[in-house]
């Protein structure tokens, strides 16, 4: 779907928890997820934790669609 | 650790007012095998019923199946589970009641429990096809959280297997094996010239009822780890998982994991067999890749110059799988991969989630996703109202007079990734 979407010009950001798998899958900006059962948020942490962690996911996600990249970017900081 | 292996060979399973065995066959007390599950708060009923290669009766939705077993001196069966913890299996004597198996069936505990077709089409796909089956049939309370359920099912199981396993105790089995490795550097001494070669298994551990037990611990809460291979031919791995029913590791498969038995085959012929590396399939990326870190450090720290690696399940366990051989050719060790494939119905998408550059040898195990026609049978052990929704069905599967279309991947360990079964990829 990632590629299928960039192949009309449209950018798009992978988020999700096997790195890997979104590297061979061909995504260009990456931003790893918290874990496959809760990829945007944490419930461990509680719920109000876990919203921040999830705001602060998707900030990210908004900022890294508006960058250039040069090739396979995995976004792993905030501060790009 | 040296464990010697006692099979006895049944040949049916017959309901009569006691249990033992005589001339190859298992009689059963149905009474008192329902009043043992039945201990179990959590079910409210349970009844039995006998499969046998060759009926027209389709077994649906099973949870695991288990071979019959007792520890005849040494530890107890299933440690951790029902059994003590100490001392470790692997060790002693064990007699198993060979060619009959327990099988738990009922209402589905999630989506991912699969078929047995006694006979037809399906039966070629799958070993319990070939085995006489002792199904029990479970019934949970009303309104009981899923994984208590599958608890409930998977200690039944045991339970019942473990009973059966009794009435092999003073039975002189029919052949009687042994199997021995060595502590690692008598180990390596025994054997110079041979190459050292491991065995890399990889348990479903993905949680939300994909778990599998290690002496009693729920393998995502474990490290990677070294394992006698007799440990694992005796019982010290449980299967709890609702994985694909194709690929899933019944506990059945835990006992005969078809490497450990082959590795054993050339021990000390063509191969010094070290052991086994025990690692899970765990769902956060920083547990991928520390097990995977730690995978490559125990194959280095055992000097080994090759390693086998299965997987149990797909989709991001190949990544696991994936990482594991990278990081241990990345130690100069030769890895070969075995597993199963998945390339969709129309067999065009790529058959693994993840790949590597070092995965240059893998033996398939066959692919999941084929389709097969699954004829009408006489009789039903369980049930068939969830078959449209178990893995390899889909919405409208099901025909009128009771046959139905289905992926392979709804049969009971038809692709299993260890190799137990014949189906393989061709090269063109």
């Amino acid at each position: 779907m990632v590629k299928g979407i960039e192949k009309y010009g449209v950018p798009v950001v992978h988020m999700a928890t096997v790195v890997p798998i979104s590297l061979t899958i061909g995504a260009n900006r990456i931003i790893p997820g918290v874990g496959i059962p809760y990829p945007l948020g944490d419930p461990t942490q509680g719920e109000v934790d876990s919203k921040k962690i999830r705001k602060r996911m998707v900030r990210r996600a908004l900022k890294a669609l508006q960058t250039e990249v040069d090739g396979q970017t995995v976004f792993e900081k905030d501060n790009f | 650790m040296k464990l010697e292996l006692g099979k006895i060979k049944i040949n049916d399973i017959q309901f009569a007012e006691k249990t033992y065995v005589k001339d190859h066959v298992l009689y059963v007390n149905k009474e008192e095998v329902e009043a043992l599950v039945l201990e179990d708060d959590k079910l409210l009923g349970c009844s039995l019923d006998i499969a046998r290669p060759g009926d027209k009766t389709r077994i649906t939705p099973v949870k695991d199946v288990i071979e019959p077993r007792v520890k005849v001196k040494g530890g107890e069966i299933f440690p951790g589970m029902i059994g003590k913890v100490t001392p470790p299996a692997g060790e002693g004597r064990t007699h198993a009641l060979d060619g009959c198996c327990v099988v738990t069936v009922g209402r589905i505990v999630g989506f991912q429990e699969g078929v047995i077709d006694m006979s037809g089409p399906a039966a070629d796909y799958c070993p319990f096809s070939k085995t006489v089956n002792l199904c029990v049939v479970i019934e949970p309370k009303e309104g009981l959280e899923t994984h208590v359920y599958e608890k409930a099912g998977r200690m039944a199981g045991l339970k019942v297997a473990a009973y059966l396993g009794e009435a092999g105790r003073d039975i002189e089995p029919d052949t009687l094996e042994t199997f021995e490795t060595k502590p690692i550097f008598e180990q390596a001494q025994m054997y110079p010239d041979l190459p050292k070669v491991g065995y890399v298994h990889m348990l479903q551990s993905q949680g939300l009822l994909h778990d599998t037990y290690y002496y009693g611990v729920d393998a995502k809460q474990f490290v990677p780890t070294f394992m006698y291979p007799t440990e694992i031919m005796d019982g010290a791995i449980v299967s709890g998982n609702c994985v694909a029913p194709c690929d899933k590791v019944t506990t059945y498969h835990h006992f005969h994991n078809p490497v450990i038995e082959d590795c054993y085959k050339h021990h000390g012929k063509d191969i010094n067999f070290m052991g086994v590396i025990l690692t899970n399939e765990n769902v956060f990326l920083a547990d991928k890749e520390r097990h995977s870190d730690m995978v490559a450090k125990l194959a280095e720290w055992m000097g080994l110059d090759g390693v086998l690696i299965t997987e149990e399940g797909y989709g991001n366990p190949d990544t696991d799988l994936m990482m594991n051989c990278r990081k241990v050719e990345q130690k100069g060790v030769k890895v070969v991969l075995i597993t199963d494939e998945f390339p969709g119905k129309d067999g065009k998408s790529q058959s693994l989630a993840d790949t590597c550059d070092e995965a240059t040898a893998l033996a398939s195990c066959g692919q999941g996703n084929a389709t097969l026609h699954f004829p009408a049978m006489d009789k039903v052990i369980g049930t068939m109202d969830y078959i449209e929704s178990q893995i390899g069905g889909w919405a409208g599967c099901v025909n009128e007079d009771g046959s139905f279309e289905a992926e392979l991947q709804i049969i009971i360990a038809s692709t299993i990734a260890n190799g137990f079964n014949c189906l393989a990829a061709k090269g063109y």
